[in-house]
């Protein structure tokens, strides 16, 4: 059975539609039952979190989980819609530890915060950068440049005169 | 006793790094308590690049990615818009393509294994690895004039036919690298140093594995049988005859020897390939989306258009890159160029493991365990 | 071969047979005047500070082990036995930059690395050369628009060879080496130390 529909059997409140992202089954999902389905998912046997993805639609954020079991060689896509002002939904990360990384890296770039994830910092962007590039508002004329602290710590400012050569 | 933590910093330049890498490792005298991975440092935006290019565009920039095997890279993005766009490719560009993605698999463990025994102090496979590596990269010179960067893999097929004189080359450097790995072989794999720096070196379970991300070589070496060329099979791999190669140590020593295996699959699939190579075109003449652009028309693409919009979608495309599962997450919205395109690189998620992977070893477990992983920074960091 | 400690009751100067130690050196043309002077069992070479100083800082470039992407595969297929940089005396890559004297700086800078480069090129001691190698290190290449890349390393620290490509074929790599053994050879170091005047 399509485990898109199975979820849509088991939550029928948490389940806004189902479909097919191409070929894999697709649910789309109320952001408060995340946690509630993730923890189902798991059980089904969704071993493999392959990829977070989270897209900015101007009027709303989308986050795509793309997930696949080993045992049944099956895919799952399941899809939350955040509100554009306030991008806010559950960490996985107890569940898939892979989940760590991938969220930090869209909460960098796209700029959506997990609730409940243990480090929460910037991975791929030094921190104190402004803005997240990913989001179709970001404002690409601003050079910021990264300096070192006395710890070898990123500085980042607007300022490049300490760095580039006169 | 209790020692005093000692907090140490490797990288960002570091010679066992591969790259751009920092580890900031916690110590207790020597062994490893926590480590704490750092990256970025090549962090270049090639996401956001994407949404300001044409999806031809963006070919160039997946080479760009992983790369020592950029093959790979480019049929995982070609692939993702041929399905997203419903491009039909003629039979010829995808054994072709086949071809280019199994020596690029050759030549992406080539680089691993040498880079391997450098850290681990032996300099001899680095220079051998090469010397094959460069055998390689005549070819893809014949194929493209690239070395490293091809962009050859195009949408709707590739860009131009195999060249005179491909076919006999590709036979000799088969034949070669078959003796070459029988040398590899006794070169270390019965090498005491080697086996003691590695056997029961990095060890982690199959499932810890799989929570971790791990996917590619590095996890068929925790014995899980995965290949998505054999469970979600693209291209002509269901005609060929290969097995996924899985060992079952779960650690550093096993996944080494999934490299050598696979390197010897790969030959055995790019025979089959040469025999089997059909004739035809080697891209689609298929009209798609809007008309090409107007001007003189040039040798590269000759058929396919430089200038396609696919319908508004989005897709989920991945492949097994030599590092492990690949994946392009393409969204259209219907215009010229994509919406956004996500790049689910191996490198990244197998990195995830490596501090749980090296609690407790000591510095120079944490590099061997590295090296098995095989990363590539450009891939990490994207 | 040092010019300095070449042990000459061994060698025989005859105007017909230019085969000598000698007659080698001179053909370096670095050293431009060679006098030998058979004085007991000495040997007298005269030339200036800066050929004698030239010629052994060209032979033994040691490059400073940073590869930042792309092209430091290229770097390694350089250093490697098919193309064999050791053939310039410059196959000892060192991992520390206080024991070497050139820097490539091979591949993508992007912001976040730059600082890091530029500390690394303060480290290393003079003299001191940077070849900049590949399109990402010159301009910023293909990422020029992107928001984390440094448009060219050559705003941080000072470059002396730039070698196009993306990334540069060892054969290039080769060429730009050669031209900075050019730069090196005609530099005057005695003229800043006073020394020729």
């Amino acid at each position: 059975m399509n485990p898109a529909e199975e979820i849509k059997q088991l939550f029928p409140g948490s389940v806004v539609s189902t479909g097919l992202q191409t070929n894999k089954p697709l649910a789309t999902i109320k952001k408060e039952d995340l946690l509630i389905i993730a923890e189902k998912v798991k059980e089904m046997g969704f071993d493999n979190l392959s990829l977070i993805t989270g897209i900015d639609y101007r009027d709303r954020f989308e986050i795509i989980y793309n997930f696949f079991s080993y045992a049944k060689k099956q895919n799952l896509v399941l899809k939350v819609i955040l509100d554009h002002d306030k991008p806010e939904v559950d960490s996985l990360e107890s569940h898939w530890k892979v989940a760590d990384w991938l969220e930090r890296e869209t909460y960098d770039l796209v700029g959506i915060k997990f609730r409940g994830h243990p480090n929460l910092k910037r991975i791929l962007l030094p921190d104190g950068w402004v803005g997240h590039p990913l989001r179709k508002d970001y404002d690409m004329g601003v050079d910021q440049f990264v300096t070192l602290g006395e710890d070898g710590e990123d500085i980042v400012s607007t300022d490049g005169s300490n760095l580039l050569r006169r | 006793m209790r020692t005093e933590e000692l907090l140490i910093n490797m990288g960002p330049v570091h010679p066992s790094t591969h790259g751009v890498l920092r580890f900031k490792l916690t110590m207790d005298g020597e062994i490893i308590r926590k480590c704490d991975i750092v990256m970025g440092y090549l962090h270049r935006g090639t996401e956001k690049l994407g949404e300001m290019k044409t999806y031809l565009q963006f070919v160039p920039y997946t080479d760009r990615l992983d790369y020592i095997s950029a093959f790979p890279n480019n049929y995982a993005y070609v692939k993702a818009v041929e399905e997203l766009a419903g491009v039909e490719v003629p039979l010829r560009a995808e054994y072709i393509r086949v071809l280019t993605l199994e020596l690029n698999r050759i030549v992406n463990h080539l680089v691993m294994l040498g880079s391997l025994l450098l850290d681990l102090g032996g300099s001899t496979m680095i220079m051998w690895g090469f010397r094959e590596r460069e055998n390689a990269l005549q070819l893809f010179e014949m194929l493209c004039g690239a070395r490293m960067t091809f962009n050859y893999i195009r949408p709707g097929g590739v860009r131009e036919d195999l060249p005179e004189g491909f076919i006999p080359k590709l036979n000799e450097f088969i034949k070669d690298m078959e003796n070459r790995i029988v040398d590899y072989e006794e070169l270390i794999s019965g090498n005491e140093i080697f086996i003691m720096r590695m056997k029961n070196i990095g060890v982690i379970s199959a499932k810890d594995a799989i929570n971790y991300g791990m996917t590619g070589p590095s996890l068929r070496g925790h014995g899980v049988n995965y290949d998505i060329r054999k469970i979600e099979p693209y291209s002509v791999y269901p005609d060929l005859d290969f097995r996924a190669c899985v060992r079952n140590e779960c650690d550093s020593f096993a996944r080494y020897m999934v490299r050598i295996d696979e390197m010897r699959e790969s030959l055995h699939i790019l025979r089959q390939v040469v025999d089997a190579m059909p004739e035809g075109k080697p891209t689609s003449q298929a009209k798609y989306g809007i008309a090409p652009m107007t001007g003189a028309p040039t040798a590269v693409s000759t058929y396919f258009p430089r200038i396609f919009t696919p319908p508004p979608g989005e897709v989920y495309s991945r492949i097994e890159a030599p590092k492990g599962e690949l994946g392009f997450y393409v969204v259209s919205d219907g215009t010229i160029k994509p919406y956004r395109i996500k790049i689910r690189s191996p490198s990244f998620c197998n990195l995830t493991a490596i501090p749980k992977m090296v609690e407790g070893l000591m510095i120079p477990d944490l590099i061997a365990a590295f090296g098995t992983i095989d990363v590539v920074l450009g891939d990490v960091d994207r | 071969m040092d010019p300095l400690t070449i042990d000459t009751t061994k060698i025989k100067i005859t105007k017909k047979k230019p085969v000598t130690a000698l007659d080698k050196l001179n053909d370096t043309g670095l050293i431009s005047t060679v006098l030998a002077a058979r004085e007991r069992e000495g040997l007298i070479l005269f030339s200036t500070i800066d050929q004698i100083f030239n010629w052994a800082r060209l032979s033994s470039l040691w490059p400073v082990t940073s590869g930042l992407a792309c092209c430091a595969i290229e770097m390694m297929a350089t250093a490697m036995a098919h193309h064999d940089v050791a053939r310039f005396g410059m196959e000892i890559f060192r991992a520390s930059p206080r024991q070497a004297d050139l820097m490539f700086v091979a591949g993508t800078v992007t912001k976040r690395m730059a600082p890091r480069v530029k500390q690394l090129y303060e480290m290393m001691a003079e003299p001191k050369w940077v070849i900049s190698v590949g399109s990402c290190a010159n301009t910023g290449g293909p990422y020029h628009d992107s928001y984390s890349v440094l448009k060219g390393v050559d705003l941080i620290i000072p470059v002396d060879v730039y070698i196009p490509g993306c990334p540069p074929r060892p054969e290039a790599w080769i060429y730009g080496i050669i031209q900075l053994r050019e730069k090196i050879k005609n530099k005057g170091y005695g003229a800043k130390w006073g020394l020729n005047k």
